[in-house]
């Protein structure tokens, strides 16, 4: 598991109304978020639920799987100019069924149950600037969606499609800044957990399907302002869809991606609990080169912070630094952020930043560029879900 | 050199004093000023609490929006919406559907259903946010089918709550909707303007509105020339990008002129209220001068005098102002149910909640009532002034010169008619002017009176003698002796009548005029028609399982079917109806304004796509020529030109209406819907059976309605005299201003005359013969007042219908009189003369004869 969550589908839920509705910030819409919160998370009971381990299926499952109540598809890079200036980007769009049933309505083409949220967010190092930006949308009338073959996913004009080639065209717009990426397959997608099913708790269906494309060899451009800048880099790619909900005591999340200069990638997430332990479900992948992956428990690595970083506009503090360790790959790194500040300060208060991280590898001195996503920092999860 | 030597106070003390002495003049002065201020005022929050209901309901709904893109009002391709955002990437843009619907749980008024995307709202409409408390579940507004959300006013009004499920009707389809939300907008101004606005999502509105696959508009916020351009270029044929401000606007300017004429007839009251303190102040004046004369004497100046008239006029007229604006408001409650009526019969639906009270308003209505005393204070009150202190104590001096005026007023009459006849006759489109030249007109006949009154009563003179002796002689003197003071009330009172004259002319021509075309025009013996909240209403159609029923029924000859949709003629910049007839729902007996050939040629060019025709009220309107030229029109297909083939008389729509070949339509808008259906029965075939089986064929069924000829041309007719309501109201209340006039001036004239009556009982004549005296007296006064009002009201009617009406609307009336028309108007004038002399009369009978001789 990783990532926002159901949290952020239902803030996305909120937001949609909420901004409209509600001033955010003040004290008693809080209540109001919670109390339409707890109205859409309670009864799950109608929604499919991710039980079966080796049930993902490509391209059929590139696209939306409307009967799961929350999926996401999930592009993060890091990208270098030709002057060696470098960016990272996170393109998000994340999907949320209101309802276990879509209405059969054949009169209006804005029937639907969907709900569509897309994050897009660049991160100029050199500058210290970070461009963050949100979209709502639902998933009808051609306005947003996701489909399979051939594969696509947008919101309005954000979107992430295949080409005729089978490379994927990455396009957002956010006015300030922009993109405009082909994304490159180098490796099959990973599945993660048991062959693509990813136990989030002890309750039985509380597990995801989730599979990774860890190394899209990226070239494109961006644009920050009026200057456009031609790029290359690395992307990865997560889609997950799933009916599952943080187990009771969890409060947030701490997920980290890396790629690694010797082609190998890893990604691991941990739950935090609100007694300061992690949830056990906690778990990861590390993929070699070759593709060969090695799953992760959440017995095999620790992590100590090194750093903190308090965001002066949420005030919440986020670790900055991380030093890992995981024995049995033998692997010991250290982090940081490639600028402090990639908080999203969108519908909901989140960390998601470029990062990267050192140290060696079966004694093999190793670098790699990576996105580390906080969660529950600024508000605690406990109790929402 | 000139010292002021006496002091103002003892002068304002004697004002005073005289005031409670004789209070009853003094209270008819406040109430004449009341009553024409209460009128304006009146008006003024009617109408003006109307245009800004539509204008706050407007802007609320319209929110952050710049721009809009609209088509006609078949809406525009929802893929337009689709396409802006996907691929122009323009995102502060809101998709809105939209329409009118009632609901029997919210009170059957028509409510603004606004069909809406939650997520496309967030930088458009944010009149929702600071509630801070639950509105209720988004989630159901989303995702269950028929949700909707409503203010909490609207709620708490109607007696609904969160939860319950409540039944939309639109055009007879009646689908039960749930309330899952209640807003609880921040300020009380959105809070009243939203309160007859339903939302729902643009899934639900949709089909309920008809409108599947269609939005009404797209809201747009655009700041930038580089995005309006963007946006332009992007634009399919048919759509149209027009500021937010635009639409809001051509509406309120369709009723300009309505509310123009409400402020006239209001006006026209007051200008009767002037009279009357004209005629009180003149007459307080006179009944001082010898006071003033001494006054004079002793010292006090002219100015003086002057002041003091003009202030107690001020001070009265303040009073009766301040009395007329409160009177106003009270009024102005009724006033607006019956303006809302006819805006909403005749242009289009607004929802008045409550009467706005613009402090605006009430000071002007403050200011011409005070300005109105005082103006009519000026004449008396200079003349108290100029006079020398001698002839002011001369009681005749007024009189004579009076009598030395009467040349004069008919060169003013001559003047003033031929200054209102030159406006009327400006072609000019302004109804200022076209007002002004009736207001001098007017003016100019009150004028007249004086001389007449002198010459029919020296006339009656010797035939009142031989008839009633010597009281037949005595009256008609009397009245000329007094010449000063009968003159302007007889005046005040024929200016009243005849505005009732004038008014209840143009509108009973009005009536025959719309009931003459209505048998004209409804020749088809059976109507259908979707189930309508307004009649300015142009959505709703019919089912097509009716249409394809009803054109095969059994008895039925032929169906003529019209599609009425509203489009925009870009060249005339506005909006009118278009009408597509598949035939002459006249069968030939329409009246033709002008026509390119005979008939049967204009109609098969018609049915054949070769051009259309238009209605009188466009041609007006619009200043086209004779004949007129060819006329664009936008279609989805881009705008296309097409020649104008006749232009005949309609009383259907203020705008006006293009009606176009149903052939041509289709081609064009892409559209097989029907809006109304005429059948024509075949001959010798009785309509009642036929009316009875389609009503038996289509029982149970909401959304058709099935009238005969009979019950078309008598609804319509209702919807007629609706919308006249608000004018036959001010009718009314010109004849209260007209009565209190003429009350108080007749009173006050026989009140002072308490010592002639008194010497002429001394010298023998009875109680009873006093009586016939005065009564008589009065009556000639209101016969005279009765007999001049007829040919200034026929003037009056002939100015509304040919100049006023033709400018205002468009329409061309035939004048239509009747007797009882002016008959009403002569029985008005003379009850009220008499009911006038009744007190007086009563006093006369009851006096002492040596305190009324001894009085002064």
């Amino acid at each position: 598991m990783k990532r926002l969550s159901i949290i952020l589908i239902i803030f996305a839920l909120l937001v949609a109304g909420g901004l409209m509705w509600w001033n955010f910030g003040a004290g008693s819409e809080t209540a109001v978020a919670e109390a339409t919160f707890l109205q859409v998370a309670e009864d799950t009971s109608g929604f499919a639920r991710a039980t079966e381990p080796n049930n993902i299926e490509f391209p059929r499952d590139l696209g939306a799987h409307d009967a799961y109540q929350t999926e996401w598809w999930y592009y993060t890079g890091n990208l270098e100019g030709e002057n060696g200036r470098q960016f990272g980007y996170q393109f998000t769009i994340f999907r949320r069924a209101l309802t276990p049933e879509a209405v059969e309505d054949t009169a209006s083409d804005w029937r639907s149950n969907q709900v569509y949220l897309a994050h897009f967010t660049v991160s100029d190092v050199a500058n210290e600037a970070f461009y963050p930006h949100e979209r709502f949308s639902r998933g009808a009338a051609g306005l947003a969606g996701a489909q399979a073959a051939p594969y696509r996913v947008w919101l309005e004009d954000w979107s992430v499609a295949e080409m005729p080639s089978g490379e994927v065209r990455l396009l957002a717009d956010g006015g300030d800044v922009a993109l405009d990426l082909i994304l490159t397959q180098t490796l099959p997608p990973i599945l993660h957990g048991d062959g693509g099913l990813s136990t989030k708790g002890p309750e039985p269906g509380n597990a995801s399907y989730y599979y990774s494309q860890v190394r899209q060899a990226t070239s494109g451009t961006v644009r920050i302002g009026d200057e456009t800048i031609a790029v290359t880099g690395l992307s990865w790619k997560d889609h997950e869809y799933s009916t599952s909900a943080l187990s009771e005591g969890a409060i947030g999340w701490d997920w980290f991606s890396m790629q690694f200069d010797n082609g190998s990638s890893l990604m691991f997430f941990q739950i935090r609990r609100e007694d300061g332990t992690l949830e056990p479900y906690s778990s990861g992948s590390f993929i070699a080169a070759d593709g060969t992956v090695t799953h992760l428990t959440r017995e095999d690595w620790s992590l100590d912070v090194l750093d903190e970083w308090t965001s002066p506009t949420s005030g919440a503090t986020y670790p900055a630094g991380w030093r890992i360790e995981i024995e049995s790959l033998d692997l010991l790194l250290e982090g940081r952020p490639l600028m402090p500040n990639q908080e999203l300060n969108v519908s909901t208060v989140y960390w998601e930043g470029a990062s990267q991280f050192s140290g060696t590898l079966a004694g093999q001195p190793m670098s790699a560029l990576g996105y580390v996503e906080m969660t529950g920092y600024f508000a605690t999860m406990d109790g929402r879900i | 050199m000139n010292t002021v030597t006496v002091h103002n106070r003892p002068l304002w003390r004697a004002a005073w004093r005289r005031m409670r002495r004789r209070p009853f003049q003094y209270i008819l002065f406040v109430l004449g000023v009341a009553i024409g201020v209460a009128m304006m005022v009146s008006i003024d929050l009617a109408s003006g609490s109307a245009s800004r209901a539509f204008e706050l309901s407007t802007s609320a709904v319209t929110g952050q929006t710049t721009h809009r893109l609209v088509a006609d009002s078949t809406g525009l391709d929802e893929a337009v919406y689709t396409e802006l955002r996907t691929e122009l990437g323009f995102s502060p843009a809101a998709p809105v559907i939209e329409g009118y619907v009632q609901s029997p749980e919210l009170g059957e008024q028509p409510l603004r259903l606004i069909g809406m995307d939650l997520f496309a709202e967030p930088p458009f409409r944010s009149y929702f946010g600071n509630g801070g408390d639950d509105i209720g579940d988004l989630v159901a507004f989303l995702a269950e089918p028929n949700t909707l959300l409503l203010t909490e006013g609207l709620a708490a009004a109607t007696g609904v709550e969160l939860g319950d499920t409540i039944t939309l009707d639109y055009a007879g389809q009646r689908v039960p909707f749930r309330i899952v939300g209640l807003l609880q907008p921040g300020d009380e101004v959105t809070a009243n303007a939203l309160s007859s606005v339903l939302f729902t999502d643009i899934a639900n509105a949709q089909p309920l509105l008809g409108l599947n696959g269609r939005l009404s508009y797209i809201d747009l916020i655009v700041n930038n020339d580089a995005d309006l351009a963007g946006i332009e270029q992007f634009l399919p044929e048919g759509v149209r990008l027009e500021t937010a401000s635009a639409r809001s606007n051509a509406v309120q300017q369709m009723t300009a002129a309505f509310e123009l004429n409400l402020t006239a007839l209001s006006l026209l009251a007051l200008v009767v209220g002037m009279f009357l303190i004209y005629n009180t102040v003149s007459f307080s004046v006179v009944q001082r001068r010898p006071l003033f004369g001494i006054l004079r004497c002793l010292g006090v100046t002219g100015g003086q005098l002057f002041g003091l008239i003009v202030g107690e006029a001020a001070v009265l007229g303040l009073i009766g102002s301040l009395l007329g604006v409160g009177l106003g408001v009270v009024l102005g409650q009724g006033m607006v149910r019956l303006v809302t009526q006819t805006i909403n019969d005749l242009y289009f639906v607004v929802n008045v909640q409550d009467v706005a009270i613009p402090p605006l308003s009430l000071l002007r209505g403050l200011l011409i009532g005070v300005a109105a005393a005082l103006l009519a204070a000026a004449v008396p009150a200079r003349e108290a002034m100029k006079t020398a202190p001698q002839s002011t104590l001369r009681r005749s001096t007024i009189e004579s010169n009076a009598q030395r005026l009467l040349p004069w007023l008919v060169v003013a009459w001559l003047a003033l008619s031929a200054i209102g006849t030159l406006l009327l006759w400006l072609r000019t489109n302004s109804l200022v002017v076209a007002f002004a030249g009736l207001f001098a007109v007017l003016f100019g006949f009150a004028l007249l009176t004086p001389p007449l009154t002198v010459f029919l009563m020296r006339w009656l003179t010797p035939v009142g003698s031989r008839l009633l002796g010597v009281l037949g002689r005595m009256a008609p003197r009397d009245i000329v002796r007094s010449l000063s003071r009968t003159s302007v009330a007889i005046a005040a009172l024929m200016v009243a009548v005849s505005v009732i004259v004038g008014v209840s002319i143009m509108i009973g021509s009005f009536r025959q005029t719309v009931t003459l075309w209505l048998s004209d025009t409804l020749q088809a013996d059976v109507y259908l028609s979707p189930p309508r909240l307004t009649a300015s209403e142009t959505s709703g159609t019919l089912p097509g399982d009716v249409v394809a029923t009803a054109v095969n029924f059994p008895g039925v000859a032929e169906a003529v079917t019209t599609r009425q949709i509203e489009v925009a003629l870009p060249e005339l910049n506005r909006r009118v109806n278009l009408h597509a007839d598949s035939g002459d729902v006249s069968q030939g007996q329409r009246q033709y304004l002008w026509q390119s050939a005979d008939l049967d040629t204009i109609w098969d060019q018609f049915l054949a796509g070769e051009g259309v025709m238009i209605t009188e009220p466009l041609y007006r309107n619009a200043n086209m020529s004779l004949p007129p030229e060819p006329i664009t029109i936008d279609t989805p297909a881009g705008p296309r030109t097409l020649p104008v083939l006749a232009v005949y008389y309609d009383y259907a729509s203020q705008q006006g209406s293009v009606h176009i070949g149903r052939a041509l339509y289709d081609d064009l808008w892409q559209d097989d819907s029907f809006s109304t259906m005429a059948l024509f029965l075949e001959p010798g075939q009785p309509i009642e059976p036929v009316v009875a089986a389609l009503q038996v064929a289509f029982n149970g069924r909401s959304d058709v309605q099935i009238s005969s000829n009979q019950s078309l041309r008598e609804n319509a007719l209702v919807i007629f005299d609706r919308t006249f309501a608000i004018t036959a109201a001010l009718r009314l209340l010109a004849v209260v201003v007209a009565f209190i006039g003429v009350l108080s001036a007749l009173m006050s004239l026989q009140l002072e005359r308490a010592r002639e009556f008194g010497v002429l009982r001394a010298t023998g004549m009875t109680v009873r013969q006093l009586w016939q005296l005065t009564l008589l007296e009065t009556g000639l006064m209101g016969s005279t007042a009765g007999l001049l009002a007829l040919p200034t009201g026929f003037v009056l009617a002939y100015i509304l219908i040919y100049v006023i009406n033709l400018r205002s609307f468009g329409w061309t009336l035939q004048m239509q009189l009747e007797p009882s028309q002016f008959i009403n108007a002569f029985l008005v004038a003379l009850g009220a003369a008499l009911l006038a002399g009744l007190y007086p009369a009563l006093r006369v009978g009851k006096m002492v004869v040596a305190t009324a001789v001894r009085s002064e």
